[in-house]
Formats: C-alpha cells, sequence, structure tokens
C-alpha cells in the first residue's frame, strides 16, 4: 500500500504541476476577426487589425488597432499595449492584403499564418485596392463589424460561386504546387459599402496583374468544375446566327443559371507545351434580351452555337492574358507535370514554358430549359 | 491487478455448528418451555398456550395466521383425542407439518412462523407452518415506469415475486434454489434460471459466489450484488437491478439467471453487459423503427450528459477557436457578467443542479415535486441576474441533467451524473485533452470489466455483430432471433428465425 501511494504521487504531481496550461477565457480574450497587411516605413509592416472586445457595460465594441513593426508578432505584442484584453487569432477568418505589399512577395505572409497552429486553413485571403488600413478605419454606417462583414460578403460570393475561393488553404496549395499560381479577390471601398472588383493574378509570390469581376466565370471555368450561379454574358453581332437578328439591337445580353460544368483537359504535345481543354456546360436560359421565340428548337440551337463561340472567345482571351502576365492560375502546368514523365518541373522553368503554351477551347454548350423563372 | 474486498478472500472459519447444538428437547413440559424461552430469551410475543389434557402451543404472536391457527390447529386438536404427536400430524388440517426432537431444528421453526405443538411424555414436537408475513400489495414499478406493458412491479415478499415470475413463465424448466445467506438475518434467497438454456458453468459460479459469501447480515439485493460482482470498486454496476418482472422474466428466457432476495422489491439480473444497462423492456413492445430511434435518442443523450459541460468548459477556457462565430458573440456575452472561470461556474451549477435531485428524493413526494420546480427556477434564474452564471450554461446544464434521467437504470444514470464531475474538472485544468484523457481512461476502464465472466462492452469488445442487431439499435423481430452469445446460453436459438408472411388475398 505505501509503495502504491507513493507511485500514485509520482504520477499525479507531474500531471497537476505540468497542468498550469495557460487558459485563453473567451469572454478575457479579444478576438482578432481581421487582419489587413501594408507595405510600411523603412521594410516594416503596416498591421491593421480588427478586434472584438466583449464588454459588460456596452454590448461588445470592435476596435481597429493600426501598428507598424519588424513582425506580425511584434505588431501584436504593440496591439497588446493599446488594448485592456489579451489578442488573440484563433478566430482569424479574413487576411487582407494591401495592393504594394502584394506586388512585393507575400511568402512570407502565407509562411506565417500556415505555421500558425491557431489560425484556421479555411480562413479567406484578398487584396484591397490601395491600403487595408483606410479601408478598414473609415466609419461605416451601416457595417457594425468590419471584420466579420467581409468575411460574410467573401463567404457568400464563393459560395455562390460568383467569385473564385481564396482560403488559405487553396492558396497555400498553389503557392507550393510547381505547376499553378494562386489568384485572390479583390475588393474595394465604394462610399460606405465594401466590393468586389477583381481578380488578382499571382506569379510565385508576387501579384502581377488583375482581371475584372466579370471574368471570374472564366477563370472559375477553367480551374475547376461549375456546380450553381447565375452568369450573364453578351453575345456579339457576329456571333449571332442571322434568323435570330431582330434587327435593330446590335448585341445580345442572355442569363443562365444552374450550370453544370465539365472540365477535360488533355496534354497533347508536351514539346510546345498544346492542350486540349474541353468543356461540357448545362443551363437553364433564364433572360434574352430581344424577344426570340424559344418554343423553336433551331433558334435555341442557334443560342447555344453563339454562346459556345462567346465563351470559347472569352476563355481564350482569360488565358491569353495569363499568359502574358505568366501566371498560370488555371493549373496547367499541373496537368503538365502529371502527364510527363520526369519532367522536373519548377515553377520558372513552367513559366518560361507558359508563355509559348497552347490551348485548344472547345466548348459544348446544352441548353437544358427555358422560361424557368427562380 | 484486480481489487478484490478482504472478505471474499477470507476462509470461512471451520467450526462444527453441528455437534454442539445437537441438543434434545425435554419430554416435560416444563423444561421444554424453559428451554424454548431460554433460546429465544423470552420475547413479549411468545405465546405459550396449554390444552389439556397434556399438550402444550408455542408460537410468536405476529408471525402466525391467528385465522388458520384456530380454524385448523386448536379446533382440531380440541375436537380428537390424541396418543402420540404422529397422530397430531395426522389430524392437523395444515399443508406444511414436521415433526423433530432437536432443539436447533424447532427454534429455526418458531423463529420462521410455525407453532410448536408439545405432548407431556415426549421428546419430539409437531412443527405446524402458519406463518403470516406482512407485505405491501403488488404495486406499479415506481422507478422504473414504461407507457406501453405490464404495469406490475415486484414487492418485498420473495413468494410473491416468486409467484410473478412464474406467472410469466410456466414451465418446468424453471429452476430455483434457495439459499440462506447472513449469519444472523438468515436471509433467504432464491437463484432463478432457465434450465436448458442458462448456462451451467455460470449458474456453478453464481452459486459459488453466494454460498461464500461471509456476512452477517443481507438486508437488500443492491447490497447483495456489491457483494458478488466482478469487480466491486468500479462504480458501474454490472449486475442489473430490476423491479420489473417483464424485465426479469426477459433476462432469464435469455440465458441469464436471476436471484431474488428476501425483503427486498429488486431483483438482479445477470450477466448484464454495459449497453444493455441502457435497454428498457418497453422497447420490445414498441415496433422496431421507434423502438431503434428510442434507443439512438437515449445514447446520445448519455454522451450529451456526459460530454456536453465538459466540452462548455474546455472550449471557454482553452480553445476558443472551435466555436462557431455565430455563436461567440451571444456566449461571450452571456459569460460578461459573470466572474468566475468557466470550470467553477460549471461545478456550481451542477452542485446546485445535484442538490435538488438529492433534496427531491429525500423529501415526501409532494413536497420534493413543490422544491423540484421552485427551487430549480428561482436559483436558476436568481443565479442568471445575480452574473454567478451564464445564460447558456444553465441550459447545457439542465439538458445535461435531464438527458441523465433517461437512463432506464437508476442505478447507472447514477454512475453517468458522477463521471461527469472528473471530466470537468480535467476540462477545467487540460482542456480537450483532459476531456479525451477522460474518455479513454473510462472506455479502458469499462473494457476491463466483466459481468460473472462475460465481456461487459459486449457486443462492440469482443465484436459480434449477430448481437449488434439488438443493441444501439433493434432490428425487426426475424433479425434477433438469436440469444445474445455473451451469455453462453445452451440453447442459441431463441425462435425460427422464417417468417411466413400471411399471403394477400
Amino acid at each position: 500500500m505505501k509503495i502504491f501511494k507513493f507511485y500514485f504521487i509520482l504520477l499525479f504531481l507531474p500531471g497537476i504541476l505540468s497542468g498550469c496550461v495557460e487558459t485563453n477565457i473567451l469572454d478575457r480574450v479579444g478576438l482578432t476577426t481581421l487582419v489587413g497587411y501594408d507595405a510600411g516605413t523603412e521594410e516594416k509592416i503596416a498591421t491593421t487589425a480588427v478586434i472584438r472586445e466583449v464588454n459588460p457595460e456596452f454590448q461588445s465594441n470592435v476596435e481597429v488597432v493600426t501598428t507598424e513593426n519588424e513582425t506580425s508578432k511584434g505588431n501584436r505584442m504593440k496591439a497588446n499595449r493599446k488594448l485592456s484584453k489579451k489578442i488573440m487569432v484563433g478566430q482569424m477568418r479574413v487576411i487582407l492584403f494591401g495592393e504594394e505589399l502584394a506586388k512585393d512577395d507575400l511568402h512570407f505572409y502565407i509562411d506565417t499564418h500556415l505555421e500558425n497552429a491557431s489560425i484556421s486553413n479555411s480562413l479567406y485571403l484578398a487584396v484591397v485596392e490601395g491600403e487595408t488600413a483606410p479601408l478598414l478605419q473609415y466609419e461605416y454606417k451601416n457595417i457594425d463589424d468590419i471584420g466579420q462583414h467581409i468575411y460574410r460578403l467573401i463567404e457568400q460570393n464563393v459560395k455562390q460561386e460568383h467569385m473564385i475561393s481564396s482560403s488559405l488553404h487553396e492558396i497555400a496549395h498553389d503557392f507550393y504546387m510547381e505547376g499553378k499560381d494562386s489568384a485572390m479577390p479583390i475588393i474595394k471601398r465604394e462610399d460606405d459599402l465594401i466590393e468586389l472588383t477583381g481578380i488578382a493574378l499571382f506569379s510565385g509570390g508576387k501579384m502581377v496583374s488583375t482581371l475584372p469581376v466579370e471574368d471570374s466565370f472564366y477563370v472559375k471555368l477553367v480551374r475547376d468544375s461549375f456546380t450553381s450561379g447565375i452568369f450573364e454574358t453578351i453575345i456579339q453581332k457576329e456571333d449571332i446566327p442571322p434568323n435570330l437578328m431582330t434587327g435593330t439591337a446590335s448585341d445580345m445580353p442572355v442569363a443562365f443559371d444552374a450550370i453544370r460544368s465539365k472540365r477535360v483537359l488533355k496534354l497533347v504535345d508536351p514539346t510546345t507545351p498544346e492542350f486540349d481543354l474541353q468543356l461540357k456546360l448545362k443551363a437553364r436560359l433564364l433572360e434574352v434580351y430581344p424577344d426570340v421565340n424559344l418554343g423553336d428548337p433551331k433558334v435555341v440551337e442557334g443560342i447555344e452555337n453563339a454562346v459556345s463561340k462567346n465563351l470559347s472567345r472569352e476563355i481564350s482571351r482569360v488565358i491569353a492574358h495569363s499568359q502574358n502576365v505568366q501566371s498560370d492560375i488555371f493549373g496547367f502546368g499541373e496537368k503538365y507535370r502529371s502527364s510527363v514523365r520526369n519532367s522536373n518541373l519548377t515553377k520558372e522553368k513552367w513559366h518560361e514554358m507558359y508563355k509559348n503554351m497552347k490551348v485548344n477551347i472547345k466548348v459544348e454548350f446544352d441548353i437544358l430549359r427555358d422560361g424557368v423563372f427562380e | 491487478m484486480k481489487f478484490k474486498l478482504p472478505f471474499k478472500k477470507k476462509q470461512k472459519p471451520i467450526v462444527n455448528t453441528s455437534h454442539n447444538n445437537k441438543e434434545i428437547l425435554s419430554p416435560s413440559k416444563i423444561d421444554f418451555i424453559r428451554s424454548i424461552k431460554d433460546a429465544t430469551h423470552s420475547p413479549a410475543d411468545l405465546m405459550v398456550k396449554s390444552m389439556l389434557p397434556n399438550l402444550t402451543l408455542i408460537y410468536i404472536n405476529n408471525l402466525v395466521n391467528d385465522k388458520n391457527l384456530n380454524d385448523h390447529i386448536i379446533t382440531n386438536l380440541q375436537n380428537a383425542t390424541m396418543e402420540t404427536p404422529a397422530t397430531i400430524k395426522q389430524i392437523i388440517a395444515i399443508a406444511e407439518v414436521n415433526i423433530s426432537s432437536q432443539l436447533e431444528e424447532a427454534i429455526t421453526a418458531i423463529i420462521n412462523g410455525n407453532v410448536l405443538i408439545h405432548m407431556e411424555g415426549y421428546s419430539q414436537v409437531v412443527l405446524a407452518n402458519v406463518s403470516t408475513r406482512e407485505s405491501r400489495s403488488l404495486t406499479t414499478p415506481e422507478n422504473e415506469s414504461q407507457v406501453i406493458g405490464a404495469q406490475v412491479g415486484f414487492n418485498e415478499s420473495l413468494s410473491t415475486n416468486i409467484s410473478l415470475v412464474r406467472r410469466y413463465i410456466m414451465s418446468p424448466d424453471l429452476c430455483n434454489e434457495e439459499i440462506k445467506v447472513g449469519t444472523r438475518t438468515k436471509t433467504s434467497l432464491n437463484i432463478l434460471y432457465m434450465n436448458g438454456i442458462a448456462s451451467d458453468q455460470m449458474v456453478n459460479t453464481l452459486r459459488q459466489r453466494i454460498n461464500d459469501l461471509d456476512v452477517d447480515a443481507l438486508l437488500d439485493s443492491a447490497v447483495l450484488v456489491e457483494m458478488i460482482d466482478d469487480n466491486t470498486l468500479s462504480p458501474f454496476p454490472q449486475m442489473l437491478l430490476t423491479e420489473r418482472p417483464d424485465r426479469f422474466c426477459d433476462g432469464l428466457l435469455n440465458g441469464k439467471l436471476g436471484v431474488i432476495v428476501d425483503g427486498s422489491s429488486m431483483a438482479i439480473v445477470c450477466p448484464q453487459s454495459f449497453i444493455e444497462f441502457f435497454e428498457s423492456r418497453e422497447d420490445q413492445n414498441l415496433r422496431w423503427q421507434v423502438a431503434t430511434f428510442v434507443r439512438l435518442l437515449r445514447f446520445s443523450a448519455i454522451f450529451l450528459s456526459v460530454f456536453l459541460t465538459p466540452i462548455y468548459v474546455g472550449a471557454l477556457t482553452f480553445h476558443y477557436e472551435v466555436i462557431p462565430q455565430a455563436f461567440l458573440v451571444p456566449l461571450s456575452e452571456s459569460r460578461a457578467l459573470v466572474p468566475f472561470p468557466p470550470v467553477f461556474e460549471a461545478l456550481l451549477l451542477e452542485f446546485i443542479i445535484e442538490l435538488l435531485r438529492e433534496a427531491g428524493a429525500r423529501l415526501p413526494t409532494k413536497i420534493g415535486q413543490t422544491i423540484g420546480i421552485v427551487g430549480g427556477i428561482v436559483i436558476g434564474t436568481a443565479a442568471v441576474q445575480a452574473g454567478i452564471t451564464s445564460n447558456i450554461l444553465l441550459i447545457i446544464v439542465a439538458l445535461s441533467a435531464l438527458a441523465s434521467f433517461t437512463t432506464p437504470s437508476y442505478i447507472m444514470g447514477n454512475v453517468i451524473r458522477l463521471i461527469r464531475f472528473p471530466i470537468i474538472i480535467l476540462a477545467g485544468f487540460w482542456g480537450f485533452y483532459g476531456i479525451m484523457l477522460a474518455f479513454c481512461f473510462i472506455l479502458v476502464h469499462l473494457l476491463r470489466q466483466s459481468s460473472l465472466g462475460a465481456p461487459y462492452m459486449a457486443p462492440f469488445y469482443p465484436p459480434r455483430f449477430q448481437d449488434m442487431r439488438d443493441s444501439l439499435i433493434r432490428l425487426p423481430l426475424p433479425y434477433t432471433a438469436k440469444r445474445p452469445s455473451s451469455v453462453r446460453a445452451t440453447d442459441q436459438e431463441k425462435y425460427n428465425p422464417e417468417v411466413e408472411h400471411p399471403k394477400k388475398s
């Protein structure tokens, strides 16, 4: 019994002594919901954090704190000196980057956030047109918690497939993958609202170019498959079959929804390299601007052909743009790497090849039904 | 290492009682009366009645049925003339009549409610059993009520309880062995099992465990369970205590063994696996879809009951990352006024709930209900308004208390409520790591238990897929035609599983 007691104490002492883990009691920490990074003066990082604090007196308030220091952790320490509560980052949902910083290099930021175990990998990354600090510090009339608002804004658009998804997991995946580059949404303040204005194209860790927000549909179409969402396009005059021409209108805006797409990518020639991209789309026709007779199968076929032509032209335009800036956000390189044995692909090598890449686009567009509205 | 209480290991002191007390009764009337009075310490209710010409009746007033005594013994004795005790035995209109000349036997008989009839000049006495036992009438089972099914429960009388069982199982295969336990109380208990279904080995084990007991008193079957089960130190009961005859018979027909103790309204069913404690007899009476739903509800209630409060404590103390964003603001706002850390807050509230439960159980039924409702509402609301606890914790604690009461076995429900406290403390120290630690510890502990040698975690460990059909879920009757394999039944099949569907006309 004596020996038993001895072992009992021996076992429990380290247990109890090492049991003094640092506690983070929910109502005693300030929760960072959003962090914005800007290029600061003299190689420093300027950080703007949106911190939610809970006080028993006033319901809860959101603090926006801007600090400048060499590292992000240093910034956290500096911000701690300004607040009554310990700042924790476990509930962070969005990280924003200033345009200038994004054009420099984001490698360091992706790394630090990926390595921090308490940071969720499903948080969204986005680029801000201009600087992040003014966007966050602005007092919006109808937005209570700016951090949550931006998160909901991006999440809603990603779920609706209006915008490419840019979670930390995906960005890091694209960043560390040889044959793919990352892309993030761009946001901007429009008076009292915040708006998604485009897509930032990255080459490695550097932001090299942008695409207008309308092109996100094409980017998504080529990047991965589509399962829902509304899309609007304008069929140009030369694509419209003559039997549909009603005379006066020169263009023909059409809107589709419930699009189901399937993407088949094939490497046909590894030397150039040359790809065959086959896209199959199924959609519901929601709106056609000039009044056409959709009961006629010939008319429907005409529209299908016109949209196919339109889509392949738009897609080749987007791909050509990305080739110009050497940013393979579609992952053609990944297909190349998985198809060619011992290719020893590196990012630099692929960017060289990407410039000369050829893609043969074939779009099959099916209108499943029409006249059905939401 | 298994801990056993010392009294189980201790050998019975070998005392030869047989030689000492073989005292022969005296043929003389006066000596006989004195010897009986000495042996019973002349209690106030000892009646000595002399009858002409040479008879003496001795009995204990409160133990005999007066009507039987008058109608069948005294009347018969008065109307006849007898020469020997053997003729007395002939004329008495009582079923159970013995003749003995030993003092010990006579004393045992008088204590059990027999009338001693002594005849001057003979050392033999006639023992006529006219005993009566006070017991309450049969009522509905208070602790194990169910909506659909029989509404009768065991009472404290051994003979009534056995007759209840015999009414359910009218079979000559129903074996009934009587054993007396307790050197002072001499409590009779009966082991019941179905010959041809129950495993002989288990019957022998149970019989031996009861026979090996060296205790002076046995007042309730719950005490007996604690003395004879496999691991006395575990908080988890390894034998079922039930007051429902239908559940008892269900166990017997599944090849289990039953023990009924005189003076106790709870019968013992063993071997019992952990899962079976959460099954109710009512599940068999419901359609299988409904029964499955109810069982799953019960099992999720147990998990909720054990882990909900610890998860709250762990999440709020260490892991604020896991709280969903929509929940973050209401949660932290309700916590904002509370001055204590979450673990203290949770323990306080759990303590209050346990206080209310205990107070409600100890008080008379009518007051108990009032205390429960008033105490719950008043203390709950006041605690939140005073800023001692948060609203959300109040809901969580009430929910887990409610969930723990869904367990059909009250004794198991108590264990479920008890093991919550160490888990809350561990969650307060180490967060989710502590909860996992406690979970692993409980799981290992449960896996190590056995019930009468049968695995406690059956049918999940060792995995028996056929038995799982009637465990967490209940499949339709044709799929559950086999008895659980952990009871080692001699006859494995309950019935022919082939169903003959009635033809549609």
